[in-house]
């Protein structure tokens, strides 16, 4: 539905996006995931037809976006990282005139306009300036804007921005919805957790590369691996200095009076840890390799590749 | 077409919403009373033929080379710098509506809102006619249509500077610094000698109305000079909103 073939864009000699090959395909949701910069929006601009990639190939159900724009246009909800409409409008009149823009005769935008409007909980809000809304409404107007053709795919930049928890698990179960209904969904955002929550896939990109492609499972199993452990006890004692004598691999990432957070040279827990540990007079009270998150994930693909 | 009209109400719809629209229009109005006022009051030859107001209203008087020029890109600012400044137009130009059908509608709902400036002005004539004033009303409407034209040219301008940047007042007045150049360049150059001299007397504005519109009469030349140039600059609005999809 969404695909993009050997994406390249540059601004001169700075290379935005290099390479980017993906898929999105119906009903499934891809996040972007990356730290500033790494040309998640780039991308997303893109898609949408608003800037032409550089080299490469990219289509919207099947529609090239530089030979047949218009056309794939026609299938693409885009919701823009800084969304903003006029703020003279109110919300309605601007989701009427999106909706005539959309190509939709006027009695039937304003039919439309409820359509989406209501599952969003907007239609308090239709009747209320744009400029007037809060950050967490302007951007369910933008989804809402994104969903007017009822196009099969749809591309949203940095949709959790500016939402509070609760708008966050609302939005994220809306996400779900459309998928469900068959929608292909880009999404980009550095709010690691949203992506985790509702990506089926994930596609880690730095400075306009992919890092890593799969799904989240996939990649926390990657993760894994690079995840620190912690250790806890009770007791007085010099465990700390102890421990960083008779394991030099071991490598400190926090410590505190009685729990350390660190990390072993290669994947596992040395052989003999546990036997250096049954002799010492502290009570152990914990001890756990952390749940890798996409945030370790990331920060150790980032790390890998600036190494 | 259907994306171009749902554009075209938007715009005239903003242009009517914008407080300093009307802001715009009461400096404007006040301007032109003042000025027709004092050609009533203060120009012998008026005062002894009001038949010659149009031409002294219309022609190249202070409204033509002072007001004008200055006018529409203070409408056009908000068609594309606006939007750039405040984030609208990313979500505009990736909508399913042709880069040509933006440009078209902003430009046409500026031409329409400028109706109603210069209805402001045809209306003192209006009010001067049931006052009990002799008009010529051939050269009121020729000379109407000869300062509308220039208004769609000076539109035309003021759009294009609105493409190039986000700053409302490099917009504005960049816009009227050309729309200024279009005047004074030619009305300078027309004492100079051989083609340069006749080119600049064939293009210059003023000259233009003075000898054609606010005479009564329907110069060709200046209707195609002026209809033609004002498309050029919309091309060129065209260009510069599309060139963004080009592939470097």
């Amino acid at each position: 539905m969404i695909r993009a073939l050997h994406l390249g864009k540059h601004y001169g000699k700075i290379i935005a996006v290099h390479d980017l090959s993906f898929e999105v395909r119906p009903g499934e949701i891809l996040g972007f995931l990356g730290p500033n910069g790494a040309g998640k929006s780039t991308t997303l601009r893109i898609l949408s037809g608003f800037h032409p990639p550089t080299s490469g190939q990219a289509s919207i159900a099947g529609l090239d976006l530089l030979q047949d724009s218009l056309a794939a246009r026609r299938h693409l909800g885009y919701l823009p990282e800084q969304f903003a409409a006029p703020p003279e409008m109110r919300t309605g009149e601007y989701l009427r005139y999106r909706a005539c823009l959309k190509g939709l005769p006027r009695r039937q935008a304003r039919q439309r306009v409820a359509e989406v409007a209501e599952p969003l909980g907007l239609m308090d809000r239709l009747r209320q300036p744009f400029s007037a809304l809060s950050q967490g409404f302007r951007q369910r107007v933008g989804l809402a804007d994104a969903l007017l053709a009822d196009p099969p795919a749809l591309l949203l930049d940095e949709p959790f921005r500016g939402l509070d928890p609760i708008q966050r698990r609302e939005f994220r179960q809306r996400l779900r919805d459309l998928a469900d209904e068959g929608r292909a969904i880009l999404f980009s955002s550095h709010v690691l957790p949203e992506v985790e929550a509702v990506a089926d896939r994930v596609l880690v990109l730095h400075r306009g590369q992919t890092l890593a492609e799969g799904s989240c499972a996939e990649l926390l199993a990657r993760a894994q691996a690079q995840t620190p452990f912690r250790l806890r006890w009770l007791g007085d004692s010099n465990l700390k200095a102890d421990l960083a004598v008779a394991f030099p691999q071991l490598q400190v990432e926090q410590a505190d009076d009685q729990s350390l957070t660190f990390r072993w040279h290669g994947p596992k827990t040395p052989a003999d840890f546990f036997s250096w540990l049954a002799l010492r007079p502290e009570e152990i009270m914990e001890y756990r390799r952390l749940d890798p998150d996409l945030e370790d994930l990331f920060q150790t693909l980032v790390e890998e590749a600036e190494a | 077409m259907r994306a171009l009209l749902a554009q075209l109400r938007r715009e005239i719809f903003a242009l009517a919403v914008t407080p300093s629209m009307y802001g715009l229009l009461a400096v404007w109005y006040l301007l032109n009373g003042l000025l027709f006022f004092y050609l009533l009051e203060y120009s012998p030859q008026v005062r002894a033929d009001l038949t010659l107001l149009p031409q002294y209203l219309f022609g190249s008087g202070l409204l033509i080379w002072l007001l004008l020029p200055a006018f529409p890109p203070l409408l056009t600012l908000r068609l594309l710098a606006e939007e750039r400044r405040i984030g609208t137009l990313e979500p505009l130009l990736s909508a399913p509506i042709r880069d040509a059908a933006v440009v078209l509608a902003k430009y046409i709902a500026a031409c329409v809102f400028f109706l109603v400036f210069w209805g402001g002005v045809l209306g003192l004539f209006v009010g001067l006619s049931w006052a009990g004033g002799t008009l010529d009303w051939a050269r009121v409407l020729t000379g109407f249509a000869g300062a509308w034209l220039t208004s769609l040219l000076f539109l035309s301008t003021g759009l294009w500077a609105s493409s190039w940047s986000s700053n409302l007042v490099l917009a504005a007045g960049g816009g009227a610094a050309l729309n200024y150049l279009l005047l004074f360049v030619p009305a300078l150059l027309t004492p100079a000698p051989g083609r340069l001299g006749e080119w600049a007397a064939a293009t210059n504005i003023p000259t233009l109305l003075d000898r054609g519109f606010s005479a009564g009469l329907v110069d060709t030349w200046a209707l195609a000079w002026f209809l033609g140039l004002s498309a050029l600059f919309l091309w060129l609005t065209w260009i510069r909103l599309v060139s963004r999809r080009w592939v470097p």
